[in-house]
């Protein structure tokens, strides 16, 4: 299970990445939006890898296998953090209760003490 | 606490979604039942009042998946068995910045490090032979131990729980 790490002198945050599909109410436009809000405040792109395209669905994929939460029919949306170093940190899924319950937990990501300790880190 | 995976009550309260609305049923609110069973985590089954399910919910604080664990309680729950799929059940973990402040300074404070792992199982409706559709229900009277999950139409008055019937 990933566990929330924070930047070192030799690692930064390198991409942040959604896994997502459009018609999804958790995705688009929630997921999208904070994704935006969150990777301006990690100074890191945004990469938006959605399950429809055929191209990237391999990639998402290989993403939610490797390091998310892995099932036959997942949950979306999912949010990874790329480091510079290769590791790759789970950050969210999708909270299937319902989409309310999902944009709680962007805005307690937002407000946590692991981005405070992340963004403080980033080199400005 | 008294089981290992069960969940402390910092973690219940960041882990509540409470509200909701019966979707493309009945729009009637949605209540959440607690249910007993013989694992350690936390077990909710979202309906609204006519029974009709919306998701059914099993927390745990563990590193481990406990999915195969869920489906083998659900299938003992569920009239037939066969309506309990593998892809309809799904995955979740959370670490804690997303829970709010006091779960993830409670998480943190933890060793080892677990997460909370959450498994959902949600059936959508579904057309049976007859191309009428049908909806998952719950029946939780007290009359039977545990809860009973049965497929029924979704039109029409409330349908009997089978184990309900049976009895009678």
């Amino acid at each position: 299970m990933a566990k929330p790490v924070a930047p070192t002198s030799s690692r930064r945050p390198h991409r942040l990445t959604i896994v997502l599909a459009p018609w999804c109410p958790h995705c688009v436009p929630l997921s999208v939006t904070n994704g935006r809000r969150l990777a301006k405040r990690l100074r890191v792109p945004l990469r938006i890898l959605d399950i429809d395209h055929r191209a990237q669905e391999k990639a998402a994929d290989r993403l939610v296998r490797a390091y998310g939460d892995g099932a036959p029919d997942y949950l979306i949306p999912q949010v990874f953090l790329e480091w510079t170093d290769g590791t790759v940190e789970h950050l969210l899924t999708g909270f299937s209760e319902q989409v309310p319950r999902t944009a709680r937990a962007w805005r307690d990501l937002f407000a946590s003490d692991w981005l405070r300790s992340v963004v403080k880190a980033v080199p400005r | 606490m008294t089981r290992r995976g069960a969940i402390p009550p910092v973690l219940r309260r960041a882990l509540a979604a409470p509200g909701g609305r019966c979707y493309r049923h009945c729009d009637r609110p949605i209540r959440t039942r607690r249910l007993a069973s013989r694992l350690p985590g936390a077990w909710q089954v979202r309906a609204c009042p006519s029974g009709v399910v919306s998701v059914t919910v099993y927390t745990e604080w563990t590193r481990r998946d406990p999915t195969k664990a869920v489906r083998e309680e659900l299938r003992r729950w569920t009239v037939p068995a066969s309506l309990v799929r593998r892809w309809d059940l799904r995955l979740a973990t959370r670490h804690g910045p997303e829970l709010g402040r006091a779960a993830e300074r409670f998480l943190a404070a933890q060793r080892p490090r677990r997460g909370v792992r959450v498994v959902y199982w949600r059936v959508y409706p579904f057309r049976g032979r007859d191309g009428k559709e049908r909806r998952l229900f719950v029946c939780a009277r007290t009359a039977h131990r545990s809860p009973v999950f049965f497929a029924a139409l979704s039109s029409g008055p409330t349908p009997e729980c089978p184990v309900c019937a049976r009895r009678r």
